[in-house]
């Protein structure tokens, strides 16, 4: 039988790596609009739209990235080199995914965090208060 | 709280350096500063009492909540950009005597620090 055993290795590669970027990018785009519509205030067209770009980004920087380590270097010649090859691809695949998802997290929190902030209240009770006609004009 | 009024006491080298800090730095609230025991602050605030301005900083919100020592520096802190989350943790009721204890220390030893830091 003559099989390519290098471009299957590629084929495999490429559907796996886009297969495992479009669940990771899902995840983020249905778990971080949560986090988003309360940063804006439950102004939801915003956070989605946010969402979205945040989203598009993600898929631009990791398709990317897989696209660009497609290449192997080296012919494969059997099974065994198929899937060892395959490991570590998707392995590298998986780690620069991961990577990207948890920076995502931190910059959803960033947000979310600053935005909790912009609106704390004094965080200390006054000693006294002066009466009204002490106040200068404001 | 729209605005800040500091009052520190300007004959005090460390309180200028202070306010010349707090004045640089980023803010979520506008901060005034006025000098402490001065003729302007006395037409401004003439229900404060002079002396215990001096001894302490005290802040003055824009609805006239006076606060002094520890809790003028939490403000301030609290009214800066990169020190807000700080402000509020230091804030909290287990932790606000350390901030307390720390700003006494400060205020009491200000001259011996003044002449380690010139």
């Amino acid at each position: 039988m003559n099989v390519n055993y290098t471009v299957v290795t590629y084929l495999i590669y490429l559907a796996v790596s886009i297969g495992l970027t479009i669940w990771v990018a899902r995840t983020l785009h249905r778990n971080g609009r949560i986090f988003l519509v309360d940063v804006f205030h439950g102004n939801e067209p915003l956070a989605d739209a946010v969402n979205h770009l945040l989203v598009v980004g993600f898929y631009l920087v990791n398709l990317g990235y897989v696209t660009m380590a497609l290449k192997l270097g080296y012919d494969v010649a059997d099974s065994r080199g198929s899937i060892e090859a395959l490991s570590h691809k998707v392995g590298i695949v998986l780690l620069v995914l991961g990577l990207m998802h948890l920076l995502n997290v931190f910059v959803f929190n960033r947000m979310r965090r600053n935005a909790i902030l912009d609106n704390a209240p004094p965080p200390v009770e006054p000693d006294a208060c002066l009466m009204p006609p002490a106040l200068p004009r404001t | 709280m729209r605005s800040l009024t500091v009052l520190f006491d300007p004959s005090c080298a460390l309180c200028r350096a202070a306010r010349w800090w707090l004045d640089g730095q980023r803010k979520y609230v506008p901060m005034e500063f006025i000098g402490a025991g001065t003729a302007v602050a006395a037409q401004r605030f003439p229900g404060l009492d002079p002396a215990s301005t001096l001894k302490e900083m005290t802040v003055i919100g824009d609805g006239g909540q006076v606060y002094r020592g520890a809790k003028a520096w939490l403000m301030c802190l609290w009214a800066l950009r990169e020190y807000r989350q700080r402000a509020i943790r230091w804030s909290r009721p287990d932790r606000v005597q350390y901030a307390r204890r720390f700003v006494a220390w400060v205020s009491r030893n200000r001259k011996v620090l003044q002449r380690a830091s010139a």
